[in-house]
């Protein structure tokens, strides 16, 4: 009897076994999932880029001979359609890796879905939480590498190193009016950043958070003027505004540098978008590529390919992220492939290789990949991090590290003005109205006064 | 305390004219033919989409600028010729339409123009100090043509022929028929004069500001809320409501942070309609 359930316990592997090696060798496509919001920038750039590197694969023989497909889904930015949508990529299309991703909230949710399906995911978003899911439960959340940008806490590094940068080129940061989107990932980064600061000397005069589409930046302007900031630094994505300020900043244009992680501005189009109003502004180029900067050879065939295909260069940071995602995949693949494994698109062989792209042993694609233990992108100057860039006359430019510089710092000049002034004692210049103000406020104060003197006239 | 009384007193200003433009269209196009139109956000947006897509082929920023507050009207009417106008008998179908041509144009901007936002030109740069608070010009010379918007308004309906067939039909629309008032084209012309309060309010918010298709939605929620306050159909009440609206924005700014604001401005609409419902000035009907 035990012979006999034995017998039956083997036929029963073998028959499970046989089946998942016809699977394998059934497998006539490699299909990669895209996910985002399709409706914004992020996700636009994030299909744009991995539909151009599955074209280019496809021109050079594939993944292991089998032509590449792109399926997309929209999470529209809510963590049910997320869900969803990652499901169907996930069990109906079939998608042997996903990418993509945006915001935390929404990437949380997702991962849930990616550990059920036993997806390989490789992501975007920046929470400190999401690798530490990988750390506290590895064989639930293997499955997922952050590959588009750093972990939200070296983003307070970068603003920290951002500060020591302007300080040592010409200004004086002592004081900081921090704008934030009122957002859980702004929070992880200001409780790695006040310590940082402290350490420098230098006081948070006021921490305002703004809600999202908040445009009131003027009176925040004002505000930080009257604490005497030197700086204010923003620390925006999720508001979707930092156009606005940049506008309000550039228009006031008050004594006080506008320097941060404004998401915005790494837009290509930012500065037109601000009717140029963006000139000067200083921010920190998250996912470690700029247009005008690329970091590595490859970094610069991606762009000009994206703007060949598309007409326009990528809409978001999350385009490098996308594009190394699938290029990454094929490595993987195609490692696993050569060491001989029985099936190198199985989803616990892809994680093995791709965690061999370690610190120790990063892999130059449009930045520097590598991943840490817990699945996080490694960051530093020699991987990738948010450089320090700045909009001059309608270029980005990087100007710090050295080791990727393209440009330098430019203090504007009404803040040069400042430190003249301070050299000099004076005492500043009131703002001088433009010749054309006068002319339309007169045309404007006639019409009040005219409607008022006929609606008097009228009366009696 | 003198110095921030007077910042308080500009920055609320100057944050209520647009909205006081924006929400006397909304509540003018009801008081007259009671149609409450949810696309009027969107003309709102579109004005200012249609000036900066003008702007980029070469056009003149002014011409610009007044081509598309005309755009904005000619839609407008055409919205209520085409769809309003067979359903204006059923308020809850010009609701449920509205919205559906709000939501319509939302999604075809996003998919055209993306959810970024973009700027029209400023028409004039600069900043001018008043009392030691710093003002854009943009948004003083905002303030001043809402203003005389809205006095130029306040003489047409009061004082021309067409205004006040204009205030017959708000009064009574049956009465105005009977006395010969041709009570459709005078829905029109509300429309248009509607619609282009909605486009003038949309050019001046994205010079100070940016569009983006999401603004539309804004747009309607601070119409909605201001008229509700002023009183549904009274003109006066949603200019006053507009200032309320804006000081109430500024001081919780000030005292309790920008996170509030349109909390607080909500919480101060429903508080006022607690104690009474018709809104400031509305009339029990």
């Amino acid at each position: 009897m035990l012979a006999m359930r034995k017998l039956w316990l083997a036929m029963i592997v073998i028959l499970m076994l046989s089946l998942s090696i016809q699977t394998a060798m059934a497998k006539d496509k490699v299909v990669i999932g895209v996910i985002g919001p399709m409706s914004l920038p992020e996700g636009q750039a994030e299909k744009n880029a991995a539909m151009l590197s599955a074209e280019e694969i496809n021109k050079e023989g594939g993944i292991l001979g089998l032509p590449v497909e792109v399926v997309v889904g929209d999470t529209k930015l809510n963590p049910d359609s997320a869900t969803a949508e990652f499901r169907r990529l996930a069990t109906v299309e079939n998608a042997d890796v996903i990418t993509g991703g945006f915001s935390s909230g929404v990437m949380a949710a997702m991962m849930e879905t990616m550990a059920e399906t036993k997806t390989v995911f490789l992501s975007d978003a920046s929470s400190p939480a999401h690798p530490a899911k990988v750390a506290e439960d590895y064989e639930k959340y293997k499955y997922w590498f952050r590959i588009s940008q750093n972990n939200g806490t070296t983003f307070a590094w970068d603003l920290a190193d951002m500060i020591d940068f302007l300080n040592a080129n010409g200004l004086k940061i002592k004081k900081v009016y921090v704008i934030r989107d009122e957002h859980i990932w702004t929070d992880a980064v200001m409780k790695d950043l006040k310590p940082l600061l402290e350490e420098r000397g230098i006081e948070i005069v006021k921490d305002v958070q703004v809600p999202k589409g908040y445009t009131e930046y003027e009176q925040l302007i004002d505000e930080a003027e009257s604490l005497n900031a030197d700086l204010i630094m923003p620390i925006l994505a999720i508001a979707g505004t930092g156009d606005v300020l940049a506008k309000q900043w550039g228009t006031l244009k008050p004594k006080i540098m506008l320097a941060g992680h404004d998401l915005a501005a790494i837009d290509a189009e930012f500065f037109d978008k601000t009717d140029g109003l963006a000139n000067y502004e200083v921010f920190i180029a998250d996912g470690g590529a700029l247009v005008t900067a690329p970091p590595t050879e490859m970094c610069k065939k991606f762009i000009e390919a994206y703007k060949q295909k598309y007409g326009h260069y990528p809409e978001s940071h999350q385009a490098y992220g996308a594009y190394d995602a699938v290029y990454i995949y094929k490595k993987a693949v195609e490692e696993a492939s050569k060491a001989g494994e029985q099936n190198p698109f199985d989803p616990d062989v892809v994680v093995k290789y791709l965690e061999k792209y370690n610190p120790e042993n990063p892999i130059k694609l449009t930045r520097t990949i590598a991943f840490h233990k817990n699945h996080a992108l490694a960051w530093g100057d020699n991987y990738v991090r948010n450089w320090v860039s700045q909009w001059q006359d309608g270029k980005q430019y990087i100007i710090s590290p050295k080791t990727v510089a393209n440009g330098e710092f430019k203090i504007p000049p009404w803040l040069a003005q400042k430190e003249q002034e301070e050299k000099e004692q004076k005492t500043p210049e009131t703002t001088k109205a433009t010749p054309g103000f006068g002319i339309l406020t007169a045309v404007a104060g006639l019409s009040v006064a005219l409607s008022l003197a006929v609606l008097r006239r009228k009366t009696k | 305390m003198i110095e921030l009384a007077l910042k308080i007193l500009i920055f609320g200003a100057v944050v209520s004219g647009i909205w006081a433009l924006v929400a006397s269209g909304f509540s003018l196009i009801f008081g007259v033919a009671r149609i409450l139109n949810f696309a009027h956000g969107t003309l709102f947006v579109l004005s200012a989409y249609f000036g900066i897509v003008l702007v980029k082929y070469g056009v003149n920023d002014y011409i610009a600028f007044v081509l598309g507050i005309l755009f904005v009207g000619v839609v407008g009417v055409i919205i209520f010729r085409l769809t309003i106008s067979p359903i204006k008998t059923h308020e809850v179908m010009v609701v449920i339409v509205t919205l559906a041509i709000a939501l319509l144009v939302e999604q075809f901007l996003l998919l055209i123009f993306g959810e970024h936002g973009i700027s029209f030109p400023s028409l004039i740069s600069g900043v001018q100090n008043i009392g030691g608070v710093r003002i854009t010009n943009i948004r003083i010379l905002s303030f001043f043509v809402a203003i005389a918007t809205l006095i130029l308004l306040e003489v047409f309906i009061t004082k021309t022929k067409t205004g006040k067939m204009i205030n017959a039909t708000s009064q009574d629309m049956e009465a105005a028929m009977l006395m010969g008032i041709d009570v459709d084209r005078i829905y029109l012309i509300t429309m248009f004069i509607s619609s282009i309060l909605a486009g003038l309010g949309g050019l001046l918010y994205s010079q100070i500001f940016a569009t983006t298709p999401i603004v539309s939605v804004k747009a309607l929620i601070y119409a909605f809320a201001i008229v509700i306050l002023g009183g549904l159909g009274s003109l006066r009440g949603s200019i006053i409501a507009s200032f309320i609206v804006g000081y109430v924005i500024v001081v919780t700014i000030t005292f309790l942070g920008a996170r509030w604001s349109e909390f607080v401005m909500l919480l101060t609409i429903i508080s006022i309609l607690v104690v009474k419902p018709t809104g400031l000035f509305g009339v029990e009907e």
